[in-house]
């Protein structure tokens, strides 16, 4: 029994299409449990992955790689200084 | 979505990208994928979601209109999953937030699939977009 998601892997192909090469440091607006972040992640310098603290996944499953770090915030009060990304992702959550 | 985009683009450097990646507003498609053929099970009504998306692509027409962002490059593609069980697909309609899967779904395929002596799966499609705006 099994559930096996993007066996085409359209979405992670896609998805690095459009970061295009040198992503940097870049913010991801609701990371659910990170299985988007896992896709792209080693094409950027850094990222932090942002959702609701409900949502956000444990640390001590199935471990982000060492670039990504987690933080519990909204995409409409983002607590972080102007101008700090070179790339923002809204994973599902326009 | 406005104060979203708006604290997007403020937290982006100059010339930054948002990537805006999100399901169209059609269904969810269910196949059944025998050795001899693939047949069409049904739809997952994602119907109430709509609005929602009509609002994101208000929220970014308004945002491209105001100088804020340009659209550099939109492209569709299908999130395909594959199901071994209806076991699993029960499991997977339990995880469906929003959308509702039809009964007739399941009958059809415990119909189909009686005859186990076929290997089959189950094939759920959705239709995505991924867009990619540069902030002005």
């Amino acid at each position: 029994m099994a559930i096996r998601g993007d066996t085409a892997d359209e979405e992670k192909s896609y998805l690095r299409d459009m970061l295009a090469g040198d992503a940097g440091y870049v913010l991801e607006v609701g990371c659910g449990d990170g299985r988007l972040t896992r896709k792209y992640a080693d094409a950027a310098a850094r990222v932090l992955a942002i959702d609701l603290p409900a949502t956000l996944p444990r640390s001590d499953a199935d471990p982000l790689p060492d670039c990504v770090s987690l933080a519990a915030a909204s995409g409409c009060h983002l607590p972080f200084p102007s101008q700090r990304f070179d790339q923002v992702i809204f994973a599902l959550s326009l | 979505m406005v104060h979203a985009l708006s604290e997007a683009r403020r937290a982006l450097r100059a010339g930054g990208c948002l990537i805006d990646l999100r399901p169209t507003t059609r269904n969810r498609t269910v196949e059944l994928e025998l050795e001899s053929a693939t047949l069409f099970i049904g739809e997952i009504d994602s119907s109430s979601a709509i609005p929602d998306h009509v609002s994101a692509n208000d929220a970014l027409d308004a945002a491209q209109a105001a100088g804020e962002f340009c659209l550099e490059h939109t492209a569709l593609f299908q999130y395909v999953s594959d199901l071994d069980t209806v076991e699993d697909l029960r499991v997977f309609q339990a995880g469906l937030r929003r959308s509702v899967m039809p009964e007739t779904i399941f009958k059809r395929i415990e119909a189909l699939t009686a005859d186990e002596t076929t290997s089959w799966l189950i094939r759920i499609r959705r239709e995505m977009q991924v867009a990619r705006y540069r902030r002005r």
